[in-house]
């Protein structure tokens, strides 16, 4: 059980039993809760406490949320244990990853369908051989929903890494030589997009026997240049991925109301 | 160099090129900036970006910042490497912390001399072999200022975690035995207390060539029994805030008479 305050919150979140209901999206940036939260109906603010922003709202009846996790996976797993203690079973990361591979276009969608544990918080919870894979129904929702909105998308695997400037910037890192083999290893592998929290928002919901998925906007691609990336930007929006992400959790509710859930 | 955007802002933490000095203080918490800064002269607002909360000032002359680092190392290792990119070169972690010791009572606080590598960042930067240290004009500035402070203090070695609730709540973790072991190595081998920042912070700022350091509060107790009134009463983040101030200004105090201070 998470630490609760005297006062009935959890002790990061800033959140009590009752503020949230089962269904919640999980952005990195604080600055994206309002954003996304805008989508729901009745949509209001809640929380705010260090990372930690919520807004909740309704999708066809139902209580949803949206909480920040902040970048990396130690904030996101307070996040998602905090989260499932008051309440939430079902976690929908959303947010913005590296394409992979070669051929991907900014802009393309991630839908995340299990993630490479290159991070260190999952270990505190699993051994390594466990793996961190998505849980089905979310898959899913997501994949069905880019399919309805005609989004350019791939299912797939993503790389959970602790270090953003290790992936932007490897040549510069003592270890590159390491960075660089491990990099073409998940390439070869085929992981399709490369982000900060997926794989201990898996671990962390297996153990809680929660749901977890998340879907991701990709930026570049191996075979583009770095000046090709940065001029892949000028018509980027977050907007489909939010979007999508939405739609994607109307049909999970759907389907969890067809099935008695 | 880190990621800047057209307008000179650096990616994530929103900061450019002239807008901090040299001398940073990073809580994890944004909402503990301004806290912090209001102990500098003239306290300013910079910027506010995802978990990186900037503030500004002076202390004895020199400009002085606060930045917000969030939880964990990640994002730790982020804002070092972007803070450093716009002028930084000196790195003080402050915070709160658990107690791995059973004589350090909650309310003391510790200087982190260096910490165990028990998260995830560092090694995206150096193999494990490499020791997470701080550096030692932090240290000693630090130390003297929690002297002064009246307050029990220790110098020692932080646990630097990625996970929150395997440390508070390890019975319920399927690798419980694993968590329970190796928190009896650490405790064994001497260290302090438990943090989630430290490790990462010292090695990018070893593979960066600047200096970080570390003063927390110290917290709880190594069994997770809960704290007593008493000891509640006594875990006043105050106490390292004004450590971490008095040591900073030792520190500047130091450079100058070395030379460092142009």
């Amino acid at each position: 059980m998470a630490n609760f305050e005297p006062n009935g919150t959890v002790h990061h979140l800033g959140l009590k039993k009752g503020d949230v209901g089962r269904y919640v999206l999980l952005p990195g940036d604080p600055g994206r809760v309002e954003l996304i939260a805008r989508r729901f109906d009745n949509p209001r603010f809640v929380a705010q406490k260090r990372e930690y922003t919520t807004w909740v709202g309704e999708l066809d009846g139902v209580p949803v949320a949206c909480t920040s996790t902040g970048i990396g996976c130690p904030s996101t797993a307070i996040a998602a244990e905090e989260l499932h203690a008051i309440g939430a079973d079902t976690f929908i990361r959303v947010g913005t990853s590296g394409g992979m591979q070669p051929g991907m276009q900014t802009g393309d969608l991630a839908v995340i369908s299990g993630a490479i544990r290159d991070e260190g918080t999952s270990s505190h919870y699993l051994p390594m051989e466990f793996p961190a894979v998505a849980d089905l129904d979310v898959v899913l929702a997501m994949r069905d929903a880019a399919r309805e909105r005609k989004v350019r998308h791939r299912v797939g695997v993503a790389q959970s890494k602790d270090s953003f400037y290790g992936e932007v910037e490897p040549g510069r890192m003592p270890v590159a030589d390491d960075l660089a083999r491990r990099w073409k290893a998940w390439i070869g592998g085929g992981a399709i997009s490369s982000e900060m929290e997926s794989a201990t928002l898996f671990i962390v919901a297996a153990t809680l026997r929660a749901r977890a998925g998340g879907i991701m906007v990709c930026i570049g691609s191996p075979s583009m240049t770095h000046e090709e990336s940065t001029a892949s930007m000028k018509d980027f929006s977050i907007d489909p991925v939010i979007d999508t992400a939405v739609h994607g959790l109307r049909l999970l509710i759907a389907r969890d109301r067809a099935a008695g859930a | 160099m880190a990621a800047t955007e057209s307008d000179g802002r650096k990616h994530h933490i929103g900061i450019k090129q002239g807008e901090v000095g040299r001398y940073v203080l990073l809580p994890g918490d944004p909402d503990r900036v301004e806290i912090i800064a209001s102990r500098f002269d003239n306290p300013k607002f910079v910027m506010r970006r995802r978990e990186y909360t900037t503030w500004t000032g002076e202390l004895d002359g020199v400009p002085v910042a606060c930045t917000s680092t969030g939880i964990g190392c990640p994002s730790t290792a982020i804002a070092v490497e972007e803070l450093a990119d716009v002028g930084v070169d000196t790195f003080i972690r402050v915070g709160t912390s658990g107690s791995m010791q059973h004589h350090i009572k909650p309310g003391s606080v510790g200087v982190i001399s260096g910490a165990i590598r028990d998260e995830g960042t560092s090694r995206h930067y150096l193999p494990m072999e490499f020791p997470a240290v701080a550096d030692l004009d932090i240290t000693l500035a630090l130390r003297e200022a929690a002297k002064e402070s009246g307050f029990p203090w220790y110098v020692g070695i932080a646990q630097s975690k990625d996970s929150f609730y395997g440390q508070h709540n390890p019975e319920r973790m399927p690798i419980a035995e694993d968590l329970q072991r190796r928190w009896k190595a650490w405790m064994a081998g001497g260290a302090i207390c438990s943090e989630m920042e430290a490790a990462t912070l010292y090695i990018v700022a070893a593979t960066l060539r600047v200096r970080a350091g570390g003063a927390m509060l110290i917290l709880g107790n190594p069994d997770q029994r809960p704290m007593t009134e008493a000891e509640i009463a006594d875990s006043n983040i105050d106490r390292v805030i004004d450590t971490s101030i008095a040591g900073l200004r030792k520190l500047i105090a130091a450079d100058r008479a070395a030379g460092r201070i142009k």
